[in-house]
């Protein structure tokens, strides 16, 4: 059985004891804080160390997808670097084939202008109405070169994605340690150069968002440089 | 003139190629990382760079400051997600000539391409 499957269990009773224990809070039913007893004072420990192990296993179930951590069994052992990885490489090869039909439109579209710049010469095809029909399939053909060439450099989008699950891994590594920190168990997750920024905020989604701004930037420093 | 593109993306470095080719580069080398980048421009030839910063084994920012080293005319665009102000001073104090962000149109990739080129 995959162990995330345990996991889920095992956070579902831990949050599942942790729910009832929060319905039993010190209170006497009127709205009135009841005195500290000793068996309150007890059940307060109970709820820390509850929650405590609710915590314990989220940072476990971290641990088990976490790349750069040591997972204490091998069952299961998904890490979630890999998943990402595999994710970010089908991703990867699909808009290649995305591409390589849209190489192809376009392919075919300029062998068909050619075919056309070919009829245009024919001596049979010199009518005027003839020519004016021919001249506006080759536009209409640039114009689907033209789209095909928009959607290709769409396909940015693959690259963009890839980096930001890249950095939600950063993050859920920075919570899981922590948590790790924070209850003094687990494995903190190995130390790795990282490859990206971290700010998940400041990646653009659509094209040319933050170009005014970089020019902005780039030319208030090149003026810097002038002036010294 | 032969181009550069350093990316650890095959989309982004097909995208850029594409561009280039559009607009009458043909002539690219590629390569996935900056040490790799390094060892292409070591072959000789390259008159221009598009490099990436976000990258395994050696980023935009040591690959353009390592360049600059024995290299300090020739033009390098940088092509990244980085698009916060500090990001942008720190590649051009390290030397790159031009920013662009991603993603970008094709229209801007030219525009700057041209720029460093003219």
């Amino acid at each position: 059985m995959p162990r995330g499957g345990n996991m889920e269990s095992s956070e579902n009773d831990a949050l599942k004891k942790g729910r009832a224990k929060g319905s039993s809070r010190p209170g006497n039913g009127n709205g009135k804080e009841a005195t500290p007893t000793d068996s309150q004072s007890h059940d307060g420990r109970e709820a820390v160390n509850q929650s405590a192990e609710v915590i314990n296993s989220l940072a476990f179930g971290m641990e088990a997808a976490l790349p750069g951590t040591h997972p204490k069994s091998e069952e299961g052992g998904a890490h979630l670097i890999n998943e990402i990885d595999s994710v970010s490489a089908v991703t990867e090869w699909e808009t290649h084939k995305v591409m390589d039909q849209l190489d192809l439109i376009s392919q075919l579209v300029g062998r068909q202008q050619e075919l056309i710049t070919q009829v245009m010469h024919h001596p049979g095809a010199q009518e005027d109405g003839v020519q004016k029909s021919l001249y506006e399939i080759m536009n209409a053909g640039k114009n689907i070169q033209t789209k095909v060439f928009e959607a290709v450099n769409l396909m940015q989008f693959q690259d963009i994605t890839r980096q930001k699950l890249e950095r939600i891994v950063y993050h859920l590594r920075q919570i899981h340690d922590y948590i790790v920190e924070l209850l003094g168990t687990g494995n903190k997750t190995e130390e790795r150069p990282e490859t990206f920024s971290h700010n998940i905020a400041k990646i653009s989604t659509t094209p040319d968002e933050r170009k005014t701004y970089a020019d902005s930037v780039v030319n208030e420093f090149k003026r810097g440089m002038q002036k010294e | 003139m032969k181009i550069l593109v350093v990316d650890d993306s095959s989309t982004m470095r097909r995208i850029i190629i594409n561009t280039l080719s559009r607009i009458g580069y043909s002539d690219v080398v590629e390569a996935e990382h900056g040490k790799s980048g390094l060892d292409k421009l070591g072959q000789g030839g390259v008159e221009m760079i598009i490099t990436d910063w976000n990258m395994p084994e050696m980023d935009g920012l040591e690959f353009v400051t390592q360049v600059r080293g024995g290299n300090p005319n020739i033009p390098i665009l940088m092509v990244t997600t980085n698009a916060a102000k500090e990001d942008i001073v720190s590649a051009l104090q390290a030397g790159v000539n031009n920013y662009v962000v991603k993603p970008f149109t094709p229209e801007t990739l030219k525009e700057k391409i041209e720029s460093l080129l003219g």
